[in-house]
């Protein structure tokens, strides 16, 4: 019985000094990019460098929440189509990721959120996406335990209920790229980290890693988190902000909450995992760092809100808090460019908290970009210049203060 | 993690009593034949290594003083100078 | 507290009858108090356990052994550890799902039930799964369910099913009572209240530091407290116990006990919580210490020994079997075998034996190193013992019934009858705060275990944890790492510590103390001699790297995970599939991920991951892995704390609760949402528009700012040229951010030459001060700003009967001639309360609007509701504002502005000084570049054509429908298949007779006169369209004649 045969999902492979593409990190768009370079595009000479193991950045740190109840139509579309790819992908890749179907219900606290929600509401429905307008009792019916009463500081006045959305597997994701990956001929190298990016006559021309140097002719910058600092090395400025984001989860408990759900006005998402634990997210601290530190903070802040919205919640015990990074622009939406400075150079970055839901429909329209070298019309909405030119994506509605931090 | 900044008013302070205020990039620049691009590569453009480099915070649960101070986003912590 | 004073009761001791058939006689170490019987029930039975008692010792000494079932195989699991390592013991105590029945203290009436289990573990349905282990290596469920995909979501729902382990009513009340939460500030803080622990504490308090201890026990000693052998002539307990009433009489010593730390985090925060006890004035209470330093002393668990059905109930760490026996008097078994790995198991099997346990065995995996006397006690006490010897397998189905030990060289095995296998590999330091600390942990060949490589310096360890076993060396490493932090703390102070340390320098030890220097030399001598003492004494005593015994898996379970049935076959497995790194396997797996965390697992699996890296030619040394806080799993009711929600009510709270309010929080406000449960608001709108109307608007931001370079100020960040206000004038303006988006509007009064008051809207109250100052921050220049929001209330008094209203509480003239609109006066009203009052328009009427001083509100509140009373006059609230403002055109920032326009694109552009570069004025380049950019979003008005909608479906009943049908806010506006924008606000209005509305569109559907589709779906069937047509915002009085009025 083959299932009983266990194989290494990827291949140890040789590191070679020179590769046709070579992607800065094994996250989930670096993997799926390069997976989807292999199989559509059959450029197999392809090597993923990740400076720790694959998936240790924010692909192994979020909260697993999927859904394309976006704000604007370019971005509802790219996540839509995302949200399709989770089914392909288990399937391609013989891969369960795990795809928990469970909806996702936003929270609305105020009469401003309820005119959002009713404008998001509308815009999906038109283009074609799910997304339901609920009052607070069927918010109640939904999430058990869910207090609606005029207790709350800010009482729950509306839901949007998205029922496309769900939880995925994070790690499954990881590691199903990997495979399918690793599959068709991409070397996956652990453990190198990328220290300088060298160019010539206005060309990428390789990396310089601790394992020594690469050549290639294409690179990407596949970094979340870590992009602008590899972007950096180039003395690249670019319009990111790393942050720290916060998740904790909670003892295992029986299945109780079905669906995911969120509260803006209470910084918190929250979800029940396959496991039992309640996996939660918090909002973010604003300064810039590179590093993956929690804090009691948030672990306490986390716990109010929560036992304000469900004050069943408070007879459950956090077991675990970590952080990751969300590279944050001005106006949260991605940034996907090419030949960007020099030739060969691809960047995608600036994903702020919404790089797992995107992961492999970013790849997949990376790996076009980068083997056509023309930019692919889904991609048109997600160029630099457009901070140049003041168009934000309109992705929060919200003006900026002093920068994208605030 | 929970690190505290140094007002030069009230000394060290959990970190939570400030607001951000970004990275140092000097004075606002003259308007004056100020380029489109030049004034939003301004705004928004930043380049952050891991290095320590200056910043702004605003001491909004304290004295209400803007000052600058330099912090290693590598380490999440104020430096020494 | 009496209950944990060592040998309180000693019932006992004294030859007295046991309480029960599991009682012991333990003496002078036991904190059972016998003499006070408390009853409670588990699983309906009802039994009886003593004050001092934890659930699980209760329920031990009940005769219960099996506490649970598994979270994958349903395998039976009973009491494994002792202080909650393990979640084998995790129950629903009176309810409360996952509580640690090893650590919760037991309380009369409790109710205990098991988890993950139908009524008794005894008996479970779903027992026969470990039967399909095989069919389940690690990760299987990624490599199965999705073919046919349809088939997945039936899968996914069984693993639901089975996950999980406690059962959570989502409408129960848990954890009642009162919470409180401390923030402490200390130069000391011991994580770890045991002989270390407490010998550190005195000495840096004898230097005058403040120092808190944290014990999670309910009593002091670590592992001291329990233990009858004798050092220096005094049996450990009682040298514990002598040494906890002196930490306990010293003045600056806060000890905590009940007390675990969740995490140390950056710079010393360290957290944690206290479980109350009988005398505190709370259940639980969280608390945030910040600490100068930190001294860890947090000493040793056992590390588990992986053997095959090493999970069986019955099989026990040495730590659980002693502490049962000796701190709750509770017989663990009646024949044991005894497996372990250092001095400290050798000396609990002889313990043991002498409580009446009859030991037949007892192996010790090590090679060399053991303590000699314990040997000669065990021969002395007849019991066979083996070194290099290890446990190989239990036997039994539900209760050990046997067990074979083997030789590590591979004879063996010897089996033998026992209904206890006491089991450990050796011990392993509780690393959970180093690594929170960030300090590098390496691993340390010698002691087997991970030790800090580097710490922080303001980090000091101490005691059992870095290896040292003697009594004597505990103390000495204690008191070492007291005095380093006392000299840390004396080179860090500033002047006032160094007197206040100073002062309390111990006699004999002050004396000058050298420049640069600020460790006074008595200090540095003091530190000298304790570290010459702890040389002189027996270092760390050798560990050893044993992780298993012989013959493991052969179709048999050995656990390296408990919570997670995570087996040694499933590492195998790992790694065999590309995760041979233990944070992969970690992650792959699920070892350390289940209640214990990586604390428990964490050394034993990368033991394992190294030695299989070993055998495959890796030379490897086990890695550290990420240990994630809380260290100690607190609830989310004890984090949470008491509740924190603090708001404002303006002034006028009670006049408006009176006059029926219905109130919403805006900010930190709560306000006058609507007067009637009408929501359209209709009575309050005609009420404005056809007679007079108050408001109270007071959360608006009010300042003042005056200098010489207030001007200046204004300059930057208004985008209007500011110079042009002037006294008696209000002069509107708004200001930007760097984009040119609008951040905020109000009106701007000149008062003096460099004097201005101005208001913002409530939302940027908080932040117009650090705005000011972040825009103005290089300039140096001098002006103050004073925010006076909360000194000022704010009365709107608004519409047609304005006027004749204001007349009647002010002898000052308020006619049109001598206060036009756009005017600001100071009038006086009543009895000479003078107040700012300035004639503004937001709601398109005639109206005053009055800035009375905080206390003066309900008084002038009264003058006006009086006088307006002959006409009627109502108070209104912020929709009926919201509406009435909209029917004017007037705009709301959040509401129609957003990200994606600037001032010029919703209509605001004539403010903007466009030949001012000089003031650098916050958001002008951004005008300057987009203004005339093409293709942006506009805001229009709009009017909907009459009878063009088709509507589905209860559109009505949706949150933030509008009242009468037809869009409602955020409609979106569509064309050719696309969304070309969204309405922003829109209404039926009842003075125009038709329904108008603003929203933002793309500039090619933003001329006068052109047509708009807009959409409405949402969901269940609620749909519907309509057209309107783009018109001028201003649908009401566009001329301005009634505000001017």
């Amino acid at each position: 019985m083959s299932y009983l045969r266990l194989r290494r999902l990827w291949k140890p492979s040789p590191l070679k000094r020179r590769y046709e593409v070579v992607i800065i990190g094994g996250g989930i768009h670096g993997l799926a990019t390069a997976y989807y370079l292999a199989r559509h595009h059959g450029i197999r000479d392809v090597a993923v460098l990740e400076s720790q193991y694959i998936g240790f950045g924010g692909s192994g740190r979020n909260t697993a929440i999927v859904r394309a109840n976006q704000r604007t139509v370019e971005n509802v579309r790219l996540y839509e189509e995302g949200l399709k790819l989770w089914r392909v992908l288990t399937d391609e890749l013989d891969y369960n990721l795990m795809f928990f179907n469970c909806g996702v219900l936003g929270l609305g606290h105020s009469e401003a959120s309820v005119s959002a929600f009713r404008m998001l509401c509308n815009t999906h429905n038109f283009l074609g996406v799910k997304s339901e307008l609920l009052d607070p009792q069927q918010c109640a019916e939904m999430i058990p335990g869910l207090d609606i009463s005029d207790r709350l500081a800010f009482p729950v006045q509306a839901g949007l209920y998205h029922p496309p959305g769900g939880v995925v597997r994070h790690d499954a994701v990881v590691w199903g790229l990997a495979k399918g990956a690793s599959a068709h001929g991409v070397h996956i190298h652990q453990g190198c980290e990328v220290q300088g990016i060298d160019t010539e006559g206005g060309r990428v021309t390789g990396v310089r890693t601790t394992l020594g140097p690469i050549g290639c002719k294409r690179l990407g910058i596949m970094a979340g988190g870590y992009g602008g600092a590899v972007a950096a090395m180039l003395g690249m400025e670019l319009p990111i902000h790393p942050l720290t984001i916060q998740a904790m989860v909670t003892h295992p408990l029986k299945p109780f909450l079905h669906h995911v759900f969120s509260s803006g006005a209470y910084h918190v998402y929250a979800n029940q995992t396959l496991k039992g634990e309640i996996a939660t997210g918090a909002h973010m601290d604003p300064q810039v760092n590179y590093t993956n530190d929690a804090t009691a903070y948030y672990l306490k802040h986390q716990a109010e809100a929560l036992t304000e919205l469900i004050p069943a919640l408070r007879g459950v015990r956090f077991m675990r808090i970590w952080a990751g990074l969300a590279d944050m622009t001005p106006d949260m939406a991605p940034i996907m460019e090419g030949n960007l400075g020099y030739d060969g150079l691809f960047l995608d970055a600036g994903w702020g908290y919404f790089g797992f839901k995107s992961g492999p429909v970013a790849g997949k329209y990376m790996a076009e970009y980068m083997a056509t070298d023309e930019r692919p019309a889904m991609l048109r909405a997600f160029q630099l210049k457009r901070f140049l030119e003041n168009r934000y994506s309109g992705e929060t509605a919200a003006a900026m203060k002093y920068g994208h931090w605030d | 993690m929970t690190f505290r900044l140094t007002c030069p008013v009230c000394g060290k302070r959990d970190v939570y009593e400030f607001t951000f205020g970004g990275q140092e990039r000097g004075p606002r620049p003259g308007q004056e034949g100020l380029s489109a691009e030049d004034h939003f590569r301004w705004t928004q453009y930043r380049l952050i290594p891991y290095a320590p480099g200056e910043e702004w915070w605003y001491h909004a649960q304290g004295c209400g003083l803007w000052f600058k101070t330099t912090r290693d986003p590598a380490t999440n912590r104020e430096v020494e100078e | 507290m009496t209950a944990h004073r060592p040998g309180a009761v000693a019932a006992a001791a004294d030859g007295s009858r046991p309480a029960s058939p599991h009682r012991l006689p333990c003496g002078s170490t036991c904190r059972v108090d016998l003499s006070r019987p408390l009853s409670f029930d588990f699983l309906g039975r009802p039994m009886t356990g003593f004050a001092g008692d934890t659930v699980a010792s209760a329920l031990y000494a009940n005769g219960v052994r099996i506490f649970s079932r598994s979270l994958k195989y349903h395998r039976p699991r009973g009491l494994y550890s002792i202080e909650g390592e393990s979640a084998t013991t995790y129950m629903a105590i009176d309810g409360v799902p996952n509580e640690c029945a090893e650590t919760t203290e037991l309380r009369a009436g409790m109710s205990v039930r098991a988890q993950n289990v139908r009524g008794d573990p005894k008996t479970d349905r779903f027992g026969f799964i470990g039967a399909f282990e095989r069919l389940m290596p690690a990760g299987f469920y990624y490599r199965l369910g999705h073919r046919p995909y349809s088939l997945w979501p039936l899968f996914q729902n069984g693993l639901r099913r089975m996950a999980g382990t406690g059962v959570l009513d989502p409408r129960r009340e848990y954890r009642p009572g009162v919470r409180a939460e401390r923030y402490l500030n200390v130069d000391v803080a011991v994580v770890g209240g045991g002989t270390a622990g407490m010998e550190a504490a005195l000495a840096a308090a004898e230097r005058g530091l403040r120092v808190c201890v944290f014990e999670r026990r309910p009593w002091m000693g670590g592992h001291h407290a329990w233990r009858v052998r004798e050092f220096e002539g005094k049996p450990l307990w009682q040298r514990a116990s002598e040494l906890e009433a002196r930490v306990r009489a010293t003045e600056n010593v806060r000890v905590l006990t009940r007390s675990p730390v969740t995490g140390v985090w950056g710079e010393n925060l360290v957290t944690g919580f206290t479980v109350g006890g009988d005398d505190d004035p709370f259940r639980e209470c969280h608390w945030e210490c910040r600490a100068r330093t930190v001294v860890v002393a947090a000493g040793c668990m056992d590390r588990p020994l992986v053997f095959n059905h090493n999970d069986r109930p019955g099989v026990m760490q040495p730590g659980a079997a002693w502490r049962l026996a000796r701190t709750y008097g509770v017989s663990p078994g009646k024949v044991a075998v005894v497996s372990v790995g250092d001095d400290l198991g050798l000396e609990a099997a002889v313990d043991l034996t002498r409580l009446g346990v009859e030991v037949r065995a007892v192996v010790d995996s090590r090679r060399r190193g053991h303590d000699p006397a314990l040997l000669e006690e065990l021969y002395d006490l007849r019991i066979p013992f083996r070194s290099r010897w290890s446990a190989s397998r239990a036997k039994g189905g539900k209760h050990v019934t046997g067990c074979d030990v083997w030789g590590m060289s591979g004879i063996g095995p010897n089996s033998y009858t026992c209904d206890l296998v006491v089991a450990n590999a050796g011990a392993q330091p509780r690393i959970g705060v180093l690594a929170t600390v960030k300090a590098k942990l390496g691993y340390c060949r010698h002691t087997h275990s991970y030790q800090p490589v580097e710490l922080p310096d303001d980090v000091f360890v101490a005691g059992s944890m870095t290896g040292l076993r003697d009594p004597g060396s505990i103390t000495e490493s204690g008191r070492l790492a007291g005095l380093r932090a006392a000299a840390f703390c004396r080179r860090q102070g500033t002047a006032l510590d160094a007197r206040r340390i100073g002062r309390a320098e111990p006699a004999g030890e002050a004396g000058p103390s050298s420049p640069g220097d600020n460790c006074p030399p008595a200090l540095s001598a003091a530190i000298e001699k304790a570290t010459s003492t702890l040389a002189s004494r027996p270092g760390p005593v050798a560990g050893t790297g044993i992780f298993r015994g012989q013959g493991i898996g052969r179709g048999a379970k050995a656990f390296v995970d408990l919570d997670e049935d995570g087996t040694y076959k499933n590492v195998v497995e790992s790694a065999a599939q590309g995760f041979d790194a233990p944070e992969l396997a970690k992650r792959f797996g699920g070892f350390g991920l289940g209640p214990g965390q990586y604390r428990v697992t964490g050394q034993n699996l990368a033991m394992i991951m190294a030695a299989m890296g070993l055998d495959s030619g890796k030379a490897t040394v086990p890695a550290p892995t990420t240990v994630r806080p809380p260290l100690v799993p607190p609830s989310l009711a004890t984090l949470a704390g008491p509740p924190h929600d603090v708001h404002k009510r303006t002034p006028l709270h009670d006049e408006q609760t009176a006059r029926g309010a219905i109130f919403r929080r805006m900010g930190p406000w709560e306000r006058a949402r609507y007067f009637s449960e009408d929501p359209s608001c209709r009575d309050e709108i005609l009420g404005v528009r056809r007679n007079v109307g108050l408001l109270d608007s007071s959360p608006l931001g009010k300042f003042r700012i005056f200098g010489p370079d207030a001007l200046n100020a204004l300059q930057r960040v208004y985008i209007s040229d500011m110079r042009k206000a002037r006294p008696g004038r209000c002069m509107y303006s708004a200001m930007c951010n760097d984009m040119g988006q609008l951040m905020d509007d109000g009106v701007v009064v000149k008062e003096s030459e460099n004097g201005y008051y101005f208001t913002t809207s409530s939302a940027r109250a908080g932040t117009t001060v650090e705005w000011f100052r972040y825009h103005t921050r290089y300039d140096g220049w001098d002006y103050h700003l004073v925010n006076i929001t909360d000194v000022l209330g704010s009365l709107n008094l608004a519409g047609p009967n304005a006027r004749r209203v204001l007349e009647r509480v002010t002898r000052d003239d308020v006619s049109n001639d001598a206060f036009p609109y756009m005017g600001v006066r100071r009038i006086t009203v009543g009895d000479g309360v003078e107040v700012r009052c300035l004639r503004l328009g937001f709601v398109g009427e005639l109206s005053f609007e009055l800035h009375v001083p905080s206390s003066y509100c309900q008084y002038v509140w009264g003058l006006l509701v009086d006088a307006g009373a002959d006409f009627g006059m109502q108070p209104i609230g912020l929709e009926a504002q919201n509406c009435l403002r909209a029917e004017k055109g007037h705009i709301i920032i959040g509401a129609e502005s957003e990200q994606r326009v600037i001032l010029t694109d919703i209509g605001m552009g004539w403010m903007w000084d466009r030949r001012d570069t000089a003031s650098k004025k916050v958001g002008a380049p951004a005008l300057r570049a987009c203004a005339e950019q093409p293709g942006r979003m506009k805001l229009v008005g709009f009017r909907v054509d009459e009878g063009s909608g088709s509507h589905r479906g209860d559109l009505e009943a949706a949150p933030g429908a509008q009242p009468g049908g037809g869009p409602g806010d955020g409609a979106v506006i569509v064309a050719d298949g696309e969304v070309v924008g969204y309405v922003c606000t829109t209404r039926r209005s009842e003075t125009l007779g038709w329904r108008y509305g603003m929203a933002l569109v793309r500039e090619e559907h933003a001329a006068r006169g052109a047509g708009l589709n807009i959409y409405e779906n949402l969901g269940s069937g609620r749909k519907s369209t309509c057209s309107a047509t783009v018109v001028a915002p201003h649908f009401y009085d566009p001329r301005g004649e009634r505000l001017r009025a």
